[in-house]
């Protein structure tokens, strides 16, 4: 516990309930110790974070036809997959609660779903932040940014329809259903720039659409910026963020379950 | 005496055949908003014809949409409130019986709807749709976006704000049919040779969706 | 079993390494342009590049010919022109001999032409944007010839030719008329064909660009107007100010942060309202006891 980072971040999760305090009292919520891993994770998570960031911001080159704006993509990007990671888990999370009649993977998918619409509405706002200055408006109803912004509508669907569903099998049913049916819109804003080529929407990796406006060379500055961040968004911030809402949602039940006994005492 | 899966899903077809004979509840009121919707648009928009040709189809798919989205609140709601799916639950019935025999009575309804739409439209918008191939795709898309929609109506039947919450379910996943069905409609009005990819697409979807519901759907009547 | 099985995923993940590495190296490709200051012009083949963190700069000994790319804080784009040649010379700078306003695809920009001394003639365009004002110049110090470069609008789009701008410049600049020259064909160069007017000590350039007429003039012998007609046509047509749009960066950055923050903010907002309902719980309890 030397290093200051977990230090803070101790007194954080203390100050803030995650932790246990030190007074006893009658009724104790059964509460798991936070896992060392995830605590290296959480740290690992920070300092990347601000490591990429550096990287996009700092150290790679502006982009001369774009200016600064251009370094939004460094988050813009990497923000999409970070969502496509995590509402993959809540597939992954989906097909085992449903093959294991398992609350944990239920769990899972839903925690999956929060992060990657929190990650998700990043890119569509990101996304209009750079098109004002390249392409002079917020907002256009090109065939991706529809489907982006429908892959959004989707998920916010998921957390509505959750929330109209008392009974707790039933909706750990019908949500790892629709988490599974839910990226097929995902899955769609990732391949119709292949299926609709009328879409300005440039591709960085691969050939851009005729008519993509925008577009910017992937220079090895850019890819030096680009990758690092795009693998900390696939992996380290999905996880990190999808286990803390996960163990969240576990102390929520057992909550929930102290209160039904309290009530029926 | 043992039902083959067969009589079962025929069975239920059958059941859902007679109550609409005797009452006429749902095509009726699919049809009328079918009819109203397809009027709303054409003062709307105002069109002109090349602009009809541009549009014929999104109101075509919107206009199929929505009117089964009200047939299959009625149907699986209807369903949940006599309690038949619960009785239906207690026999061994295959779950995905049970889900063909449903969809296939969605399918069925939204079909005519279709069928009664596209020389309706022929005569209001004053361009033909009464083509072959345009038939086939609305019958591929209706079979597609009602195989979707049955699964989802039986999940939301069992909430409180059903109504509500069916069209914010099915419409994010209704758009893959949207999508590609207004294509090839309108690849086909236009003359254009690519409405074979729209409709292979179309197809493809439609088949991929069918056989997730198929394995799906068990989980979703199940208590 | 495993350790094969990673093997073979660490052998895959190095090749993928090592291909985006390539692709990479591939993709590197030098940038033909000199940045200075928010703006960007092209580098100059076969001329010295004498540019600096100010401006850019670029000079052809053989015609003792200057191009030089700068930004000044001004709000006059004739001052500013003034200003900065005579900073640049060292010498005064006069009014303009010739003065004109033509519509580029990037704004409206100034021409100037101006004779500063008897060896030195200047052509500068200069256009304002927001409170600064670009200056572009040739400048021509050689005695023996005097050269000038214009850029004006096309005065009858039905010509492919820029001859009724080679007459208006012949004779407000050179006292010429077109018709004492001799139209001796077009010459091909990168930036495009451009139509040779010559009489021995006079030579005249034109090509139309969009609807634009670019000209240069030399009168006296001195070496090829060729080179330095296509430089200044690439000068004016590839260069760009890089937006200045870090507004625009940081509102995306809010919004980013702002999310992930109310993200994990809520984390700690749910967390802490378990405790309160935990607290709750528990005074209900010693309540009971």
């Amino acid at each position: 516990m030397t290093n200051p980072l977990v230090e803070f971040y101790s007194f954080m999760t203390f100050f803030a309930g995650l932790r246990e305090s030190e007074t006893t009292l009658t009724i104790e919520l059964e509460s798991k110790p936070m896992p060392p891993l995830l605590r290296a994770l959480t740290v690992a998570t920070v300092l990347g974070f601000a490591a990429t960031l550096y990287l996009g911001l700092f150290a790679a080159g502006t982009d001369i036809q774009q200016g600064d704006i251009q370094r939004i993509f460094y988050i813009h990007m990497p923000s999409f997959f970070g969502a496509f990671t995590a509402f993959g888990l809540t597939v992954l999370g989906g097909v085992l609660a449903l093959a294991r009649d398992s609350d944990k993977w239920d769990k899972i998918a839903l925690a999956g779903v929060e992060v990657g619409f929190a990650f998700a509405l990043i890119n569509l706002l990101t996304g209009a932040i750079w098109a004002r200055p390249i392409w002079n408006t917020w907002w256009t109803w090109d065939p991706r940014l529809t489907s982006a912004a429908v892959m959004c509508l989707t998920y916010a669907a998921y957390l509505m329809l959750r929330a109209g569903i008392e009974d707790a099998n039933r909706r750990r049913a019908f949500m790892s259903v629709y988490g599974i049916f839910a990226f097929v819109t995902v899955l769609i804003t990732l391949f119709i720039i292949r299926i609709v080529p009328e879409t300005i929407h440039p591709v960085i990796v691969g050939a851009s659409p005729q008519n993509a406006q925008g577009s910017f060379e992937a220079t090895s500055g850019v890819i030096l910026a680009l990758v690092p961040s795009m693998v900390l968004w696939l992996t380290l911030m999905p996880i990190t963020l999808i286990w803390h809402r996960y163990r969240l949602e576990e102390r929520r039940e057992g909550l929930d379950r102290l209160k039904l006994k309290a009530l029926s005492d | 005496m043992k039902t083959s899966y067969v009589e079962t899903v025929l069975a239920i077809i059958g059941k859902d055949l007679r109550i609409e004979l005797r009452s006429r509840e749902l095509i009726s009121v699919m049809a009328v908003f079918a009819l109203l919707s397809i009027l709303v648009f054409s003062f709307a928009l105002e069109l002109d014809r090349a602009a009809r040709e541009e549009v014929v189809g999104g109101v075509l798919w919107v206009t199929l949409i929505f009117a089964s989205l009200l047939g299959l609140n009625r149907s699986l709601a209807q369903e949940y409130d006599q309690g038949n799916l619960d009785a239906l639950l207690l026999t061994p019935t295959p779950r995905s019986a049970i889900f063909i025999g449903k969809f296939a009575g969605n399918a069925l309804f939204t079909g005519l709807v279709g069928l009664l739409l596209l020389p309706l439209m022929t005569a209001l918008y004053g361009m033909n749709l009464l083509d072959g191939r345009l038939i086939a795709t609305a019958l591929v898309g209706v079979f597609g976006f009602c195989a979707v929609g049955t699964l989802l109506a039986t999940m939301t039947a069992q909430t409180r704000a059903r109504e509500a919450l069916l069209p914010i379910a099915m419409l994010p996943l209704a758009l893959p049919f949207l999508l590609t069905a207004v294509r090839a409609t309108k690849g086909i009005l236009t003359g254009a040779a690519e409405w074979q990819v729209w409709f292979q697409l179309l197809a493809g979807i439609t088949v991929i969706y069918f056989v997730l519901c198929l394995l799906l759907y068990g989980y979703v009547v199940e208590e | 079993m495993m350790t094969r099985r990673l093997r073979i995923i660490s052998a895959i993940l190095v090749a993928l390494l090592a291909l985006s590495g390539a692709a990479a190296q591939e993709s590197e490709t030098t940038v033909p342009y000199v940045q200075a200051r928010g703006f960007n012009a092209p580098v100059l083949e076969g001329w010295a590049n004498q540019s600096t963190d100010e401006n850019a700069q670029f000079h052809y000994a053989e015609a003792k010919a200057t191009i030089r790319v700068t930004i000044v804080a001004a709000d006059d784009p004739l001052a500013a022109a003034q200003a900065e040649l005579a900073e640049w010379l060292g010498a005064e700078v006069g009014p303009p001999v010739f003065s004109d306003k033509v519509n580029l695809a990037d704004g409206t920009w100034q021409v100037f032409i101006f004779d500063i001394d008897a060896a030195t003639t200047a052509s500068v365009m200069a256009r304002r944007q927001e409170a600064q004002v670009i200056v572009i110049s040739f400048v021509e110090t050689s005695p023996e010839a005097r050269t000038v470069m214009l850029t004006l609008a096309q005065t009858d789009d039905s010509l492919d030719a820029a001859t009724p701008e080679i007459a208006r410049a012949l004779t407000e600049l050179a006292d010429f008329n077109i018709s004492q020259l001799q139209a001796v064909g077009t010459v091909a160069l990168p930036s495009g064909d451009w139509h040779v007017h010559e009489r021995p000590g006079l030579s005249a350039m034109g090509m139309i660009f969009g609807n634009d007429s670019y000209i240069a003039l030399q009168e006296g012998a001195l070496a090829d107007l060729a080179p330095l007609a296509d430089a200044w046509n690439r000068t004016l047509l590839g260069f760009f100010v890089t937006p200045d749009n870090s507004g625009y960066l940081a509102l995306g950055l809010a919004a980013a942060f702002i999310i992930l923050g109310l993200l994990i903010l809520s984390y700690f907002w749910r967390a802490r309202s378990m405790r309160q309902d935990l607290a709750l719980l528990n005074a209900l309890a010693e309540e009971d006891d």
